[in-house]
């Protein structure tokens, strides 16, 4: 009697559980899960982060209107949300904090003068980019020139056949982290870059600090984009050159 | 006008001396090269250890000031409402 029971109950318990398997399966719950899992993996966020960008863009059109508008507060928020960005370019074209804060002021002076001549043509942030680039390229020029660097003495150079002039050409590329320490590296670099013309000096800085593509920099500078890559390719092989002596090897 | 561009940009270059190496290893290191160029520049590197050896202190060169860059100081605080007050100021 009492297996009988107990093989009733069993019975009914799975019946229950095959019901309620049946139930889950194409109650909402079960197909919102099934189509969560046919999105694909990110989709999610990419649409949180479309809607950020949206929402961001907007916000940026707002500020936009009220600095055009000459609305202090508009102006005093836009100066907080790029402030850093500014002032960090500005360090890396003059080299110390006073100069920085020169251009910051005058970069952000400007842009509350000029926003009316602000066409929309491309992002503010943009504008704002273009100008900090000129304004410390200008003060860069203005600098009293120090004693002339002579560049080609640093420049590989080959012979009549094409083949690099000393040979073998030393892989110094492990050593330099043993040989100097990374104080001493870094001066050196400093001083290098301090070499450079204001022109070089800033494709450097645009391709190597601010990671922007050639056409960016070409845009920023007013200049062709192989002007760039040549600009920039030429300094590198004269920091290349800079830092091989420096080690005692020859630059070719 | 844009199928002339092209052909231009997907010109292969000759690599058969180290000077056309050397011009062209900012082109390999951010791969705006043809297949037929870079075949060719890796050909040349594979008989030229002068070649490799450039190659290897010039990315070397791009770290160095790379990190020299990472190493600006960054502002004091307070600066920023500081140089605020200041453009206020002015504006004023």
């Amino acid at each position: 009697m009492i297996i009988i029971a107990s093989l009733t109950t069993t019975v009914a318990f799975i019946k229950y559980l095959i019901y309620f398997s049946i139930f889950f399966r194409f109650s909402s719950f079960g197909y919102t899960r099934e189509v969560k899992l046919k999105t694909k993996p990110g989709a999610g966020f990419k649409q949180i982060t479309k809607t950020k960008e949206k929402l961001a863009e907007k916000n940026e059109q707002i500020l936009i209107k009220g600095i055009k508008a000459g609305d202090q507060k508009s102006f005093e928020v836009f100066f907080d949300r790029y402030f850093s960005k500014v002032y960090s370019l500005a360090f890396k074209f003059l080299g110390n904090a006073a100069d920085a804060e020169d251009i910051v002021q005058e970069v952000f002076l400007l842009v509350y003068k000029k926003a009316n001549t602000f066409k929309g043509r491309s992002q503010f942030s943009t504008w704002l980019y273009r100008i900090t680039v000129n304004t410390a390229l200008a003060r860069l020029r203005q600098r009293k020139k120090e004693d002339k660097v002579f560049v080609e003495e640093y420049m590989p150079k080959f012979n009549n056949d094409g083949y690099h002039f000393v040979r073998p050409v030393v892989d110094w590329s492990q050593d330099v982290d043993k040989i100097v320490t990374n104080k001493q590296l870094l001066n050196i670099v400093k001083n290098t870059i301090d070499q450079l013309q204001p022109l070089d000096k800033a494709v450097v800085i645009l391709s190597d600090f601010e990671e922007r593509t050639n056409r960016e920099i070409a845009t920023a500078l007013g200049l062709s984009v192989q002007a760039v890559k040549a600009r920039l390719h030429r300094a590198r092989l004269f920091l290349r050159g800079k830092l091989a002596v420096h080690l005692g090897h020859s630059p070719t | 006008m844009v199928k002339k561009m092209t052909s231009k940009r997907s010109r292969s270059k000759k690599v058969e001396t180290c000077k056309q190496a050397t011009s062209l290893i900012m082109d390999y290191l951010t791969g705006e090269m043809n297949s037929m160029t870079k075949r060719a520049f890796e050909e040349h590197l594979s008989f030229c250890p002068d070649c490799i050896a450039f190659l290897r202190t010039y990315k070397k060169t791009i770290q160095a000031v790379q990190s020299f860059f990472d190493t600006i100081p960054l502002k004091k605080k307070g600066f920023q409402q500081t140089l605020k007050r200041k453009l206020k100021k002015k504006i004023n």
